[in-house]
């Protein structure tokens, strides 16, 4: 009996032994440049039968920055071992990473992995866009609770591989709300082949939160045949700190009602300019740009007297980045009349500041005639019946005596209305002009001495021409002399800009070309005789014609 | 210098007095609600004494507790015009503007700009600095001596004083071009005609721009921006009579 016991305790003990699983893990290669992809193999060795692991993908959390995902598993029905094979990417930063333990569930029995440490070293060498990545497409900035924020995450190809397709786009972002606008698109040609998501995220509360996303592209080699089976799959995530702040409240106008971007009013439209009074239009402003265009409120446009205005519907598609906002106007009046401004704040996440967008009103002639009476609403239609009305309680209490003396006893009439006030001033005006004309004039004068000199020469010509012709009617051939010569003397002095008394007949030669010497002789004797010899001067033929002659002439000169 | 001091101090002193002063009966009529007898005595000392911007905003008072608001907003205007910072008569054109149904132009930045002077300062400073400006380019020249650093530092002076002056004219121009409608329930009308068509509705105490006169009619544009025309009896410049007009009273022959 105690040897059975013993040996069944071995049994039991050997047994025992037996049942320890054997789990063994390599990551191909074992060291990766940042980014680089690798492949994990987990190899389980169990004493029971094993089957397929179930929900690996939930037991094992990668560490951040790393993708890795259940890329298929070995299990044959009938053994007891087990293999899964992971692709993965290693994280962008330089380190060691470990996928801390978990645990495989298969059919029969859990079995616990351990530790997986995966080294990351800027020493391996490693080309980057020889492989297939995912790139996240997102602004790094603070973004705004109701903003609406345009994604992408680009599935580029590289030189050996090209992207295929992609497919399990999970996202894990609190905080915000993600919609997918557009899968599997191709990239722009200048990012080379391959694939483009775009999505919309939308922050609805304020602080920091993480955005995650993950999902899973399919790869082929270049360089595998057409026809070839060379397809595997490449996990890609993200995981972002995204700062939320709510629009500011400082400087935030009244009429913002939530957009939030970079607008621009377009245009404004009328589905007719030429309307008759109660004849409906259509009103389209057009607005464009990026931001929550399809969160806006439509702008409450009042009516008037002007225009009945309803709310409308756009039944045309929208455009991407560009918004319609459709009113009914029932004008009300004829007239050129123009529609009611549109008008409302933005808030721009960019430049932090807001501003206002402004559809211009356009001019509409209103035809027909206007109706016998417009009735105004302007009561209250909330207000009780038989309420009295509203004290006028806005007043200032009056001060009659502010203001200082000097303002007592104003003109009827303004300043700008006295004759008095502009009749004195153009006197003033017309004043300084006068003697700013004299002073110029007395200048000129000044600076041009010959034009008094001449004015003077032919003032006494003129009195000499009087004078001699009354010396010549009494005879006086001596007064005549005196005044003829003292005239030729005076008019050649100041054609010659010398001195009188010093003019003698070569002078008046020179200043008049051809008149006869003896004449002047005469003149002279007969002038200035008396004043050497008593009776000098007096023989000759009288001349007083020509003589005449010759100062009219040299009055024409001057 | 003893003797400007005491002048000085006496003027003060009469100054002082002055803000001591007993209550004047229209106003304790005013207090008690008497608004008629306020608008009656205030009235006959804006005609024995002349208008002060006070006087005219308390009568402006007075004239919309009695529910005239056509003669109210223009003893307001014409106040502003006297003193474009009156309290009084800011804080009833804005009442009447908030609560009395009343409309008045938004001002443009040139009238904005005007509102800190009075039209007849404006007019006499720009009038000052152009004299100040002419005489200092002319007489240098009519003495035929070159400027001095003083003259020119004063020509510059006084030709951006007169540059800075022009849009205080513009606005004191377009300010005192307005009018208050006086009669209740006016139409706009498209023509200066007798059976001109009606275009829009006015109010007493509304506030236009005019334009020209024709044919007994004068060109408004409204707050609203509306164009028409109103007889020249229906509305009332602001820049007038220092009291507003009977309108009731017949015009002598």
């Amino acid at each position: 009996m105690r040897r059975f016991l013993a040996s069944t305790v071995l049994l039991l003990l050997g047994l025992l032994a037996r049942a320890e699983d054997r789990v063994s893990w390599e990551i191909t290669p074992r060291v990766t440049a940042p980014g680089q992809p690798f492949r994990l193999q987990i190899m389980v060795e169990s004493d029971v039968l094993l089957g397929g692991a179930q929900q690996v993908d939930r037991e094992i959390r990668p560490p951040r920055g790393m993708a890795l995902r259940l890329s298929g598993q070995l299990v044959r029905p009938d053994s007891n071992e087990a293999t899964l094979n992971f692709s993965g990417v290693a994280p962008d930063q330089e380190g060691e990473y470990v996928i801390p333990a978990f645990t495989l569930r298969f059919a029969r029995k859990l079995i616990p992995v351990t530790p997986i440490k995966l080294i990351v070293s800027n020493s391996v060498a490693y080309q980057r866009t020889a492989q297939a990545r995912a790139e996240l497409v997102l602004p790094e900035r603070t973004f705004y609770v109701g903003e609406l924020i345009r994604g992408a995450i680009h599935l580029r190809g590289g030189d050996d591989e090209s992207v295929v397709a992609s497919f399990g786009l999970e996202s894990i972002a609190e905080g915000f709300t993600l919609a997918v606008t557009a899968d599997r698109q191709p990239l722009p040609a200048k990012l080379g082949q391959g694939m483009r998501t775009s999505f919309e995220l939308t922050p609805i509360r304020e602080g920091t939160s993480e955005l995650s996303l993950r999902g899973t592209m399919l790869i082929q080699n270049t360089d595998t045949p057409a026809f070839g089976n060379g397809n595997r799959d490449r996990p890609f995530t993200f995981r972002r700190k995204l700062v939320v702040e709510h629009v500011p409240e400082r400087g935030r106008p009244a009429d913002w009602t939530g957009a939030i971007g970079a607008f621009s009013a377009e245009a404004v439209q009328v589905s007719k300019d030429r309307p008759e009074v109660g004849e409906p239009i259509r009103l389209r402003a057009i607005l464009t740009g990026t931001g929550n265009l399809d969160r806006l409120i439509p702008p409450e446009i009042p009516g008037n007297e002007s225009w009945d205005v309803l709310p409308a519907t756009e039944r045309r598609r929208q455009a991407e980045e560009q918004r319609f906002f459709v009113y009914t106007l029932v004008p009300r009046l004829p007239g050129k009349l123009l529609t009611p401004a549109l008008r409302f704040s933005t808030f721009d996440p960019l430049t932090k500041q807001f501003s206002r967008i402004e559809f211009k009103p356009i001019e509409v002639t209103v035809t027909g005639n206007a109706p016998a009476q417009v009735d105004l609403v302007t009561a209250d239609p909330a207000a009780p019946v038989g309420a009295k009305p509203q004290v006028a309680a806005g007043l200032a209490a009056p001060a009659p005596q502010r203001g200082t003396p000097i303002f007592r006893g104003v003109p009827t009439l303004s300043l700008a209305s006295s004759g008095a006030f502009w009749s004195g001033n153009g006197l003033l005006l017309a004043g300084l002009l006068v003697l700013t004309g004299g002073v110029l004039y007395l200048g000129y004068l000044a600076a041009h001495p010959e034009i008094r000199r001449r004015r003077r020469a032919r003032s006494i010509i003129r009195s000499a021409l009087l004078e001699a012709a009354s010396a010549r009617r009494r005879g006086d051939r001596h007064a005549f002399a005196q005044s003829a010569v003292r005239a030729l003397q005076v008019g050649a002095a100041a054609l010659l800009d010398a001195e009188e008394a010093a003019m003698t007949q070569g002078d008046l030669e020179r200043v008049l070309p051809g008149v006869p010497r003896p004449l002047l002789d005469e003149l002279f004797a007969r002038a200035y005789g008396n004043r050497f010899a008593e009776g000098a001067g007096e023989a000759g033929l009288p001349r007083e014609d020509e003589t005449l002659e010759l100062l009219r002439r040299l009055q024409s000169l001057l | 210098m003893r003797s400007f001091a005491c002048l000085f101090l006496c003027w003060m002193a009469s100054l002082g007095a002055a803000e001591d002063r007993a209550i004047s009966p229209a106003e304790i009529a005013y207090q008690k609600g008497d608004y008629a007898t306020a608008v009656e005595q205030w009235s006959d000392e804006a005609r024995q004494n002349g208008v002060s911007s006070g006087l005219l905003s308390a009568l402006g008072n007075a004239e919309w507790r009695l529910g005239r608001k056509g003669r109210a907003m223009v003893c307001w205007e014409r106040a502003l015009l006297l003193d474009p910072r009156d309290p009084v008569a800011l804080a009833g054109i804005r009442h009447a503007l908030a609560a009395g149904g009343t409309e008045r132009p938004a001002p443009t930045w040139a009238e904005t700009y005007a509102s800190f002077l009075t039209e007849d300062t404006w007019l006499i400073l720009a009038t000052t600095c152009f004299w100040v400006a002419t005489l200092c380019i002319i007489v240098p020249r009519l003495r035929r001596r070159a400027a001095s650093e003083w003259n020119h530092r004063t020509r510059v002076l006084a030709l951006t004083l007169l540059v800075l002056c022009i849009p205080g004219l513009w606005g004191g121009r377009s300010l005192s071009a307005r009018a208050v409608v006086r009669k209740v329930e006016v139409s706009l009308r498209l023509t200066p005609t007798l059976f001109g068509e009606p275009l829009n509705g006015v109010t007493e105490g509304d506030v236009v721009r005019t334009g020209r006169p024709l044919n007994g009619h004068v060109r408004v544009t409204t707050a609203d921006g509306k164009t028409g025309w109103l007889r020249t009896g229906e509305i009332e410049l602001i820049r007038g009579a220092t009291l507003p007009a009977d309108l009731d009273q017949k015009a002598a022959p």
